[in-house]
């Protein structure tokens, strides 16, 4: 099987699973307890008026029409309208979705920042002081809560020393970009960067804690093995061997790892907005479960199930192109 | 079931392992704290008390600035607060005892952990067993929809699943506390509220990892020569499943499970902290309560939340041991939490 082919199978496998995510996630709101009629229809409303109501949201169908009722209005784009506010769902989701993109990426970029280098030093001086720090540091990483490391960092940083605000964000990174770009005005990134630190360290600490185990026992291994001893030998310089020769063979496992614990990004992003009232998919779903705006829950879960099957799909071909030994099954 | 060469190993890296005995220590404490949690709190954690609202820590002075009418004028009067040995962690808005909530909150943390990591062993490793012993088609059915439960986080999945059992008799129930029922204790409460239907959720949304890992050792020992042989004596697949199949791949689940712990701890404390567990007996519904008086008793969202992180390292630390042990290949790869 030729790369390409793998590339397209996996693709033609990935619309499976997002006809499986759609699927379940029409039955979900299907089983779940409570009738839709409850939240949209007005307290008061006589059983003509809910009849009604009913009738609008197809819910006097039988289950097969509704289910294929959804599935053809996702195709076209339509997620329904909010039970809340009277406007198409997938507006309301892709309206939210940059805040909670840039939050991600922020915190995947300060991860990466931190944690190669530190399971580097980690794995490269074991048993010094340095990699008890670090392998201390990502312990505690790995078991605390963002949630609560966020309100931490909001209580030191920003009650305590006055410095960074403690939530919302003002602006997104594109208008702040056009700000610069067409009015040469660096107070929008300014704004930008200072609302972003606080969140996507509390995202990124996990992850940091997490690649830095990683890279910390990868590295381990691989120092272990003979190529690393007849590199040596041939006179290449250790820094050399470390990062061009050891890093890059660590490298693999840690970008499959990565690939599987998107989801945990996600969910973490989900929280930490919360945290800092930030204006995203995840306060949006948080907001839509209390009130029980299914049509807001079902599209959102089905936008990020959707983008981890991509992303995932992505990471594959990514996998593929780095391993020359990956087979194509 | 554990072999000798088994123990050995353990006992091996136990005492070679400093983080091993640390992790032993404080998971021990934390259980221990959890199940006499009656006899250590010196307050029913539930008890509110308005005239000993936010009282800091033992040992902690705390000003507050309050305007007050006196003889007509308006003047600034400021009030000292000490914490005293009567609320060794001080109290939260209601005057509720902050320490013995976090005694009481380890009940609730350990109930869910381990009685969620039960439900995901369950399911999981039930399904990935038959999975990967019967292979073909029953394979590729179930392991197709664990790429479907993997699309979700579980976070994500686990906040849509609770509305299953929002308002229905199984989201908690209130179990009756031993001790109390005993006369052993007075002044505490006489049961114990269980999020059942969080627990529930917790598992459900965790049992993929447990069914990759059984269905990837199913497949391996289904080729060996003891199975066929067994096979070829006549044993029904479900003896062989259960005879050779479940105890040789025990080692990784076990890994897995104990990491698992961990994972679903955070998870149930992300629920609590966005009040979807249906407890109020929580570390992270304390935190969630803690949040709004952030600017004048930090000590409220604070130090529950050191209580999940002490747990969540002693566990972790013990998993390491249990994999540095018992396998090596094992390394990094788990689960997702939070």
């Amino acid at each position: 099987m030729s790369q390409y082919q793998f590339i397209l199978r996996r693709l033609l496998q990935g619309i499976l699973v997002i006809w499986g995510v759609v699927t379940l996630v029409f039955l979900l709101r299907y089983m779940t307890p409570g009738n839709p009629v409850d939240f949209v229809a007005p307290l008061d409303a006589g059983q003509e008026t809910r009849d009604q109501v009913a009738a609008d949201l197809g819910l006097d169908q039988p289950v097969y029409v509704q289910y294929f009722d959804y599935l053809f209005g996702l195709i076209q784009g339509d997620m329904g309208y909010s039970f809340i506010r009277s406007q198409p769902a997938s507006s309301i989701i892709f309206a939210r979705l940059p805040a909670t993109i840039e939050l991600a990426l922020a915190a995947t970029i300060v991860a990466i920042i931190f944690s190669i280098p530190l399971g580097v030093i980690s794995a490269t001086r074991r048993h010094e002081p340095a990699d008890y720090a670090a392998t201390s540091f990502s312990l505690v990483g790995i078991s605390t809560p963002n949630f609560w490391l966020g309100i931490m960092l909001i209580l030191l940083v920003s009650v305590g020393l006055g410095i960074l605000p403690t939530s919302r964000r003002p602006i997104g990174f594109v208008p702040a970009m056009e700000m610069f770009i067409f009015q040469l005005e660096i107070q929008g990134i300014r704004t930008w960067i200072a609302h972003m630190i606080l969140p996507a360290v509390t995202l990124g600490t996990y992850f940091t804690a997490m690649i830095v185990r990683l890279t910390r026992s990868g590295m381990l291994d691989e120092l272990g093995k003979s190529y690393v001893l007849a590199t040596r030998a041939k006179g290449v310089p250790e820094t050399l061997v470390r990062y061009k020769h050891v890093l890059r063979n660590t490298m693999i496992p840690i970008i499959t790892v990565l690939g599987l614990q998107l989801g945990t990004l996600i969910g973490g992003a989900v929280i930490t907005e919360f945290v800092f009232n930030w204006p995203g998919l995840g306060t949006l779903i948080i907001n839509a479960i209390d009130v029980r705006d299914w049509p807001i829950i079902q599209g959102s879960l089905i936008v990020i199930g959707v983008g981890f099957v991509i992303i995932n799909i992505a990471v594959d071909a990514l996998y593929a192109k780095l391993n020359p030994k990956v087979s194509y099954e | 079931m554990i072999s000798d060469r088994v123990k050995q190993s353990l006992k091996r890296e136990f005492s070679r392992s400093v983080m091993a005995k640390i992790g032993l220590v404080l998971v021990l404490v934390v259980l221990l704290t959890a199940i006499f949690a009656p006899f250590i709190a010196p307050h029913d954690p539930t008890q509110q008390g308005l005239e000993e609202s936010n009282i800091p820590p033992a040992g902690v002075t705390y000003t507050t600035e309050e305007f007050q009418m006196v003889d007509g004028e308006r003047q600034t009067v400021e009030t000292e607060t000490r914490g005293s040995l009567d609320h060794p962690f001080g109290t939260d808005a209601l005057g509720r005892d902050l320490f013995s909530r976090v005694l009481f909150g380890a009940r609730t943390s350990l109930l869910v952990g381990l009685g969620g990591t039960a439900v995901a062993v369950g399911t999981g490793v039930g399904v990935g067993l038959v999975a990967g012993y019967f292979g073909g088609r029953v394979d590729d059915g179930l392991m197709r929809f664990a790429d479907i439960m993997l699309a979700f986080p579980a976070l994500v999945l686990a906040l849509a699943l609770v509305g299953f059992f929002r308002g229905s008799d199984y989201q908690a129930i209130a179990i009756p506390d031993p001790f109390v029922r005993a006369g052993l204790v007075d002044g505490m409460p006489e049961s114990f509220v269980f999020p059942l239907g969080l627990t529930v959720v917790v598992g459900i949304v965790n049992w993929v990892w447990f069914a990759r890992i059984s269905r990837g050792e199913a497949l391996s020992i289904r080729q060996e020569e003891y199975v066929k042989a067994a096979k070829s004596l006549g044993a029904s697949d479900w003896t062989i499943l259960r005879q050779h199949v479940l105890p040789n791949s025990l080692t990784p689940i076990i890994v897995l499970a104990t990491i698992q712990v961990a994972a679903i701890i955070l998870l149930e404390s992300s629920l609590s902290f966005l009040g979807f567990s249906g407890t109020t007996l929580s570390w992270g519904f304390d935190i969630a309560q803690g949040r709004d008086y952030l600017g004048t008793s930090w000590w409220i969202a604070s130090i529950p939340g050191l209580a999940i992180v002490v747990t969540v390292v002693g566990i972790n630390l013990l998993g390491d041991w249990l994999r540095d042990a018992l396998d090596p290949g094992l390394e990094g790869e788990h689960g997702g939490g939070m």
